[in-house]
């Protein structure tokens, strides 16, 4: 017990002052937590290595601490892995729905839905109207019948069209996950790609456009060795329609933040 | 005879699945699938049985490498417990061979069921593989394998020879259905490509060999050729574990334990060489698709990445402890030593190697020029530094290193689910962020394999010093064996998952699209859910297999092993 006692001290000390340190230093709580487990991993550790040897089991008993040992094992693995943030699926679904919104309506599936949608509203219209007949036939106006549904799709339609160009342009940002590289507005980027508050003021949206097509048109100045490994992926011009990627463009092309140092594009 | 029957039974019905889907299916109309799995939904039905037939695949395809080299190791050595153990691992093997052929009929049936349309076209982009290639290459390593088995007593002495020569040649069959499958397995995360035409127009006019050979193929084939061993390995060694404590004589105990340690350091071979083909995999994955490297180490696959590096940490600490165990049986172990070099660059290793990546950054040959004099110096200097220092607290000072390697390998940027929308005062503040970079991770890994290099050394001069008493090892180590074979199929899974969930909402990415609602990244805490359950049937298969092939054989091996306990290690 002098052993587990001396080696369990040891390493509340040594996670105690390494908690002091990360604290000292502003790390969050959660990088303070982490360094004082492995602290106490460590004692465990140490306790196992100078531990007395383990009297050789069989028969019942064996079987018993060996069922015993995976349940632990699937305990700690389940719990573990659940203990850690978890990723939201909420969000990408939204997203995904979009991104495949025009394949799926193009697929037979969604082409069947469409058309049971259509029976749907058309049958509530024949409805409707053998309402407003049986109430013409017994001489009463039927004022509460249902408006027609089709007044609602014009509206989603009409939206969804004829939409702002900047909701669509922001959107594609979202939606490609453009912000994984690039900062913008102060949030997102890992330094892999330019910040681009000024992106404005140095390209045209015509530019803009032509990057995103093409990313080898254009270098950021100071990104050569990004430009030559092709940080930047050749995808987008296959992912969004034309009309996307000019929304894309003309809302990026609205970002003339001077005071912000976007890096010179320099025309490859 | 059954078990052939039962294999080529299983083939038959894979292969025939093929052709059906391949014609008629490939008439269906486009479409997701009617069929709905009961709690599962379709995508985790697919994943359960995917899984469990590439645990299998992974056994019966590194196993026999596992095996013929053990098999070469008793020729060499002329010690018999190294055939006996090929041969009990070649039974294992066998009867896994036909759970490997039965899953993967499964998984066709399973696929077609839940994605009719994706799988007939994807069937068909590799008409002449699922249709030609791989069933003759699976009846020839059908063949090879019982032929392996079945010649074992006839081809011995003399003829030993030629008996490795068919094990060479099974494993040869075995890497090429590695590498065949592993093209439309590549495939679906690199599909090629070329610059300035579309993924769909440059599809039309790509060969097969193009589609195989895409950028991930070999990477992965490598990966998964040093992974299998390694798995073999482990897995192995759990055999052994089962074995040893139903043991009923001293001699089956002191054999057992011998196949414990035997299996694990084939085990280790392979795993010291999977971090690195791990970077390869991914650094030519994101190569292809830069959008990949984010999503997995920074946006939602991060904290699965997290969980990985709690696991490797683990698996690393586990092979060494077992071989401190093994140390602690070894009469005559105190009195082994080593040049003072060996802790001093235990020691200093992690922070000059974290500098060494922060300036030259592979590939660069100048980070290398730092390292390799750096790492070979205990080996190279030690005999004229005369100063030494026991083994034991060389071991020990190497734990500390690999505790302090662990929390650096699992550093995160921050613990977030999600990179991209991370807020300031959860991040790593600046002068601390380094940790979280891959050359911080590249070191941390570095240093994991120097020690674990360092204590096979050490493990190895002590046994030439000491005498090893067979079957005496800390009881402590069969449930260490068990952990590593566990956590090894546990991390295979994982990592199956991400390699998986790269594809994003594309079954063939950037081709073809998921339409289904199921293409979304799943939580990491449904995914451990089923990734341990599907590790723990795989290895209670797993474990009733060795215990039907292996108890017989234990129960009448009655008479003392040629190796008398204790021994003198040699």
């Amino acid at each position: 017990m002098g052993n587990i006692f001396k080696k369990l001290g040891i390493g509340l000390v040594v996670g105690g002052a390494l908690v002091a340190v990360a604290h000292s230093q502003e790390l969050p709580v959660s990088f303070q937590i982490l360094f004082f487990t492995v602290a106490l991993i460590g004692a465990v550790v140490f306790i196992l290595l100078d531990a007395k040897p383990i009297e050789a089991m069989s028969g019942g008993k064996s079987l018993f601490a060996v069922s015993a040992f995976w349940i632990l094992l699937v305990t700690v693995c389940v719990a573990g892995a659940s203990l850690l943030p978890q990723f939201d699926p909420e969000d990408e679904k939204a997203k995904i729905g979009k991104l495949l919104e025009k394949e799926r309506k193009q697929s037979t599936q969604g082409k069947a839905e469409e058309l049971i949608a259509r029976a749907k509203e058309l049958d509530e219209k024949v409805k409707a109207l053998e309402e407003r007949l049986k109430g013409l036939g017994t001489g009463q106006m039927v004022a509460t019948a249902p408006p027609p549904s089709t007044s609602e799709k014009p509206a989603a339609a009409a939206g969804g069209a004829g939409g702002d160009i900047m909701k669509v342009g922001e959107e594609q940002w979202q939606l490609q996950e453009c912000y994984n590289c690039h900062k913008l507005r102060g949030e997102g980027g890992k330094k892999r790609g330019p910040e681009l508050d000024n992106i404005g003021t140095l390209l045209t949206v015509e530019e803009i456009q032509q990057k995103i097509a093409d990313p080898k048109s254009f270098m950021a100045e100071g990104y050569d060795k990004e430009w030559q490994k092709g940080i930047m992926p050749n995808k987008f011009k296959d992912l969004m329609d034309p009309k996307e990627m000019l929304a894309l463009a003309t809302w990026l092309g609205t970002f003339k933040n001077t005071s912000v140092n976007t890096p010179k594009p320099i025309k490859k | 005879m059954k078990k052939l029957s039962g294999g080529l039974l299983a083939l038959v019905v894979v292969f025939s699945v093929c052709v059906a889907a391949a014609t008629g299916v490939y008439a269906q109309e486009s479409g997701t699938s009617s069929v709905e799995f009961p709690y599962t939904g379709n995508r985790t039905a697919v994943w359960i049985v995917a899984q469990l037939h590439i645990l299998f695949a992974a056994f019966i395809l590194g196993a026999p490498i596992f095996v013929v080299i053990s098999e070469w190791l008793g020729y060499r050595k002329q010690d018999p417990r190294y055939d006996r153990l090929a041969k009990e691992i070649t039974k294992v093997t066998v009867i896994l061979f036909s759970m490997t052929a039965v899953t993967g009929g499964l998984f066709i049936f399973v696929l077609l069921a839940a994605y009719p349309q994706f799988t007939t076209s994807f069937i068909n982009q590799f008409y002449m593989v699922f249709a030609v290639l791989y069933p003759a290459l699976f009846i020839a390593e059908t063949i090879l394998m019982y032929a392996y088995l079945y010649t074992w007593d006839v081809w011995k002495g003399e003829k030993k020879g030629r008996h490795i020569a068919l094990g060479v040649l099974l494993n040869l069959v075995c890497l090429l259905i590695l590498f065949v499958i592993n093209g439309p397995t590549s495939f679906m995360n690199t599909p090629p490509k070329a610059e300035g035409v579309s993924p769909q127009d440059f599809m039309a006019v790509a060969t097969l060999w193009d589609k195989i050979a895409n950028q991930s193929w070999f990477p992965l084939s490598l990966h998964r050729i040093d992974g299998n061993v390694a798995f073999g390995g482990f897995l192995a060694g759990m055999i052994a574990a089962y074995m040893y404590m139903a043991a009923k004589t001293k001699e089956e105990k002191a054999y057992y334990d011998w196949m414990g340690f035997a299996s694990i350091w084939i085990a280790v071979g392979g795993s010291l060489l999977q971090p690195f083909t791990g970077l390869l995999l991914a650094y030519e994955m994101c190569d292809y698709d830069f959008s990949f490297c984010p999503y997995m180490m920074a946006d939602q696959l991060s904290m699965f990445f997290e969980t990985q590096g709690i696991m490797i940490g683990l698996l690393f600490l586990g092979i060494n402890y077992y071989s401190w165990l093994s140390v602690k049986r070894i009469e005559g172990a105190e009195n082994v030593r080593i040049t003072i070099l060996a802790p001093i660059v235990l020691i200093v290793l992690l922070p000059v190697t974290m500098w060494v990546m922060d300036k030259y950054w592979i590939p660069d040959p100048l980070s290398l020029a730092f390292l390799l004099p750096l790492t070979l110096s205990p080996f190279l200097l030690g005999r004229f530094v005369p100063k030494t220092v026991s083994a034991r607290t060389v071991i020990k000072i190497g734990f500390i290193i690999m505790l302090i390697s662990d929390a650096v390998w699992l550093t995160p940027a921050g613990f977030v689910a999600t990179g991209s929308d991370m807020p300031d005062e959860m991040k790593l503040p600046e002068g601390w962020d380094y940790l979280s970079t891959m050359p911080a991770k590249l070191s941390a890994i570095l240093t994991l394999v120097f020690v674990t290099v360092v204590n096979f050394v050490l493990y190895n001069r002590t046994i030439k010093q000491g005498t090893i008493l067979w079957g005496k090892i800390d009881f402590a180590a069969q449930f260490v064996l068990i952990f590593l074979a566990f956590t090894s199929t546990w991390i295979m899974g994982l990592m199956g998952a991400v390699r998986s969930l790269l594809k994003k909402y594309f079954h063939t990415y950037s081709l073809v699209s998921d339409l289904s609602a199921e293409s979304f990244t799943p939580t990491l805490s449904y995914s451990a859910g089923w990734i341990t359950a599907i590790s723990v049937v795989f290895i209670a298969i797993v474990t009733v297999a060795a215990l039907v092939a292996l108890r017989p054989s234990a129960s009448k091996v009655r008479e003392p092993e040629e190796s008398a306990v204790p021994v003198a290690a040699k």
